[in-house]
């Protein structure tokens, strides 16, 4: 028997039970859906997360901490060990920076600011591609970057203690702040030193030649003063001590590492073979990176998950194809008998109804997918306004709740193919055991 | 053409726990040759129709062995069975045994859809095969559409349709008036002179009995009488 004939027994035979066709149908279709959709979502938010994580400037980066000295003790980097790092393949650049060990006050004719000043790198920092929201990198001993933040919180000084107020931002307000060009601007950096047990304040000048970017995170503030190594040395020349620490000279350890460093890659792809370099070595490393295998095999957990919770309403759906199928061999008993007498293979028979129940399975899965892919474009439409209008709150620019990978669609597919399958297999094998005789008796 | 050798056949009856058997077909042995139209009478509940049933593959033997066409079908598999069944054999039957939901042409291409022939010639033999019944001016109808008559001649249509060497009907005339029953004799004779194909009938009417170059007579399951009809 040709399958072409096979296909219009099968057509003949569903029309004869529409309703009943349709109704099983529409329930594996919206099995099929169920599951789509539902795993969608973690399809969705974990495509968000990697694109996020891909596509934030820090993927490329590698904090160092430090490095193990052998017997578990770790200790911070040094600058044999940056030009160590910097000598691996695949490295852009490594930025480092000390942090000045006494709190520092900066002065200028009317304004004053307490901050933290710490000494960068920054020929590497021009290496990596970080670029300054204003002004120019410090070339010479005198000259200090600033944070973005650093203007907004430069008082003027005649506002007394209890009267200084801070904006909604959490900034000085307007009139209590600078207000005036602060590349080029000259300060006193107030620091002390310790001699015989007393303070000794100390004063030496610095010039703002640029100020560094937005820090990209919305909370991250910054208002620190950024010196060239020139300056620590000068600093450090003063004090006596590492770091400007506030110690007497003849008590103070050396701390000579960097308290931060971070390796620059070159791409994505060179953050493994550095880290595993890195880590090689002895480095304490971390990088986002990292945390992406934790993160994929946690969605791919919750998508196994989800997608098993869809195959419960597949199987749901599959009893209707059982019962339709096995209703439809009943029914069809008598016809079955005459065919088997007449010569009709059990085979074919067989494949007849699996036929059938394949063809129904696999037109509720396409209509399952086409509603899936309306219903999943419909909800990353609406949902973003919903939220933001419930909560009142911009979500991040391109969220996507659900996303329907090809590879989704083929296990929808597969499982969905593989269940009405199984469920067909029972009432074919029926078919094929139908009695000639009693058939033909009509006694089924 | 066949060969039946020492065929047994039990029914089993009753539940399970409390069954007995029942002897339909003791021993029987006969030769049908090529060519041949055979008739089988006997009482009711002789186990004509058994015979038949055994011939055709519906029910397999307890015991002897059905040779036909030089091959061993009381060994078949169902596979090999519904082979030979739709090369060799064609089927009428008392009640028909059309499929409702199809037309007479629909009905009497079916043999030729599951032999797996192409669309073009099916058409060509089903029209041809219609016109040798002389009915085609039926052939949209469906089975209930059509009288007594003009269904059997359907069912033979449908019989025929592949040109089978042997034909095995089980009381074909039973739901005929005798004026249409004459016609269906008439035809089954010009067949079995024409195109040499062997019949074996059941029947309870001697006048279908008549047609036959022999008659088997069975009575409790056992061969009685095989000779000419007289
Ligand atoms: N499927 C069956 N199960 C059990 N017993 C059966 C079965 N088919 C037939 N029999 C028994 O076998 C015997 C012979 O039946 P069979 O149908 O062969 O008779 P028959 O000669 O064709 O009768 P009739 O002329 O009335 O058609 C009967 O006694 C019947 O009760
Ligand atoms: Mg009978």
């Amino acid at each position: 028997m040709k399958l072409k004939d096979q296909f219009r027994f099968i057509r003949q035979n569903m029309k004869k039970n529409r309703m009943r066709v349709f109704m099983t149908i529409l329930a594996s279709a919206m099995s099929v859906a169920f599951l789509i959709v539902l795993a969608s979502v973690a399809f969705g938010l974990h495509d968000t997360v990697i694109k996020d994580t891909i596509e934030s400037p820090e993927v490329t980066q590698i904090e160092v901490a430090g490095k193990d000295t052998g017997n578990g003790n770790a200790e911070s980097l040094t600058n044999q060990n940056i030009t160590e790092i910097e000598a691996l393949d695949g490295v852009n650049a490594v930025t480092r920076a000390k942090q000045i060990r006494q709190e520092t006050r900066y002065v200028t004719d009317g304004y004053e600011i307490n901050t933290q000043t710490v000494q960068s790198h920054f020929p590497s920092m021009e290496n990596a591609g970080i670029e300054l929201g204003e002004g120019s990198f410090p070339e010479t001993k005198d000259e200090v970057a600033v944070g973005y933040h650093f203007a907004l919180n430069l008082l003027k000084d005649d506002v007394a203690d209890e009267d200084i107020e801070y904006g909604e931002d959490g900034h000085l307000i307007p009139e209590q702040r600078f207000s005036g060009e602060i590349i080029g601007q000259t300060f006193d950096l107030e620091f002390k030193r310790m001699e015989d047990g007393e303070e000794i304040a100390e004063t030496v000048p610095v010039t703002v030649t640029g100020v560094l970017e937005k820090p990209g995170r919305e909370w991250a503030w910054d208002q620190k003063v950024y010196i060239t190594d020139e300056k620590l040395a000068e600093l450090e020349a003063i004090t006596g001590t590492s770091k400007a620490m506030l110690t007497d000279p003849s008590e103070a350890g050396e701390d000579i590492g960097y308290d931060t460093a971070t390796v620059y890659a070159d791409d994505l792809e060179a953050v493994k073979s550095v880290m595993t370099s890195l880590e090689e070595e002895g480095y304490y490393v971390y990088s986002i990176v990292s945390e992406m295998g934790q993160i994929n095999t946690l969605f791919n957990i919750a998508k196994a998950g989800l997608i098993f919770i869809g195959t419960i309403a597949i199987l749901i759906a599959s009893i209707g194809i059982f019962n339709t199928m096995t209703m439809a061999v009943t029914e069809r008993a008598p016809d079955i008998g005459i065919m088997k007498a007449i010569g009709a293979s059990p085979k074919v028979i067989k494949r007849i109804f699996l036929l059938e129940s394949t063809y129904i399975g696999l037109v509720g899965a396409v209509i399952g997918i086409a509603v899936s892919y309306v219903i999943s474009i419909g909800v990353n439409l609406a949902l973003p306004m919903i939220l933001e209008t419930a909560f009142d709150e911009e979500l991040p620019a391109g969220l996507q709740f659900s996303s329907i990978p090809f590879t989704l669609v083929l296990i929808a597919v597969v499982i969905c193919l593989a269940v009405t399958m199984l469920s067909g297999l029972r009432p074919a094998k029926r078919a094929t055991e139908i009695d000639v005789l009693k058939a033909m008796r009509r006694e089924i | 053409m066949i060969e039946i050798n020492q065929l047994s056949h039990q029914f089993v009856l009753g539940k399970k726990g409390q069954q007995s058997r029942l002897d339909v077909l003791k021993n029987i042995s006969l030769h049908v040759a090529e060519g041949e139209i055979v008739s089988i009478v006997g009482r009711s509940g002789s186990g004509k129709s058994t015979l038949l049933n055994l011939i055709s593959g519906f029910i397999r033997p307890t015991e002897g062995e059905i040779i036909i066409l030089d091959e061993k079908v009381s060994e078949f598999t169902e596979e090999e069975f519904a082979e030979f069944r739709l090369k060799n054999m064609g089927f009428i039957f008392q009640s028909f045994q059309l499929i409702p939901s199809m037309t007479a042409y629909e009905n009497i291409e079916l043999p030729l859809i599951l032999k797996g022939m192409s669309e073009q010639a099916r058409k060509q033999m089903t029209l041809d095969m219609l016109k040798t019944v002389g009915l085609e001016n039926f052939k949209d109808h469906y089975p209930s559409e059509l009288s007594g008559g003009q269904q059997q001649r359907v069912s033979i249509a449908r019989a025929l349709v592949l040109e089978p060497p042997l034909i095995l009907a089980d009381e074909p005339t039973g739901s005929l008036d005798s004026e249409t029953e004459a016609d269906l004799l008439a035809f089954i004779k010009k067949l079995n002179k024409e195109r040499g194909i062997t019949f074996v009938i059941i029947t309870h009417d001697d006048e279908v009995a008549k047609i036959g170059d022999r008659t088997i007579e069975i009575a409790d399951g056992e061969l009685v009488r095989s000779g000419v009809f007289v």
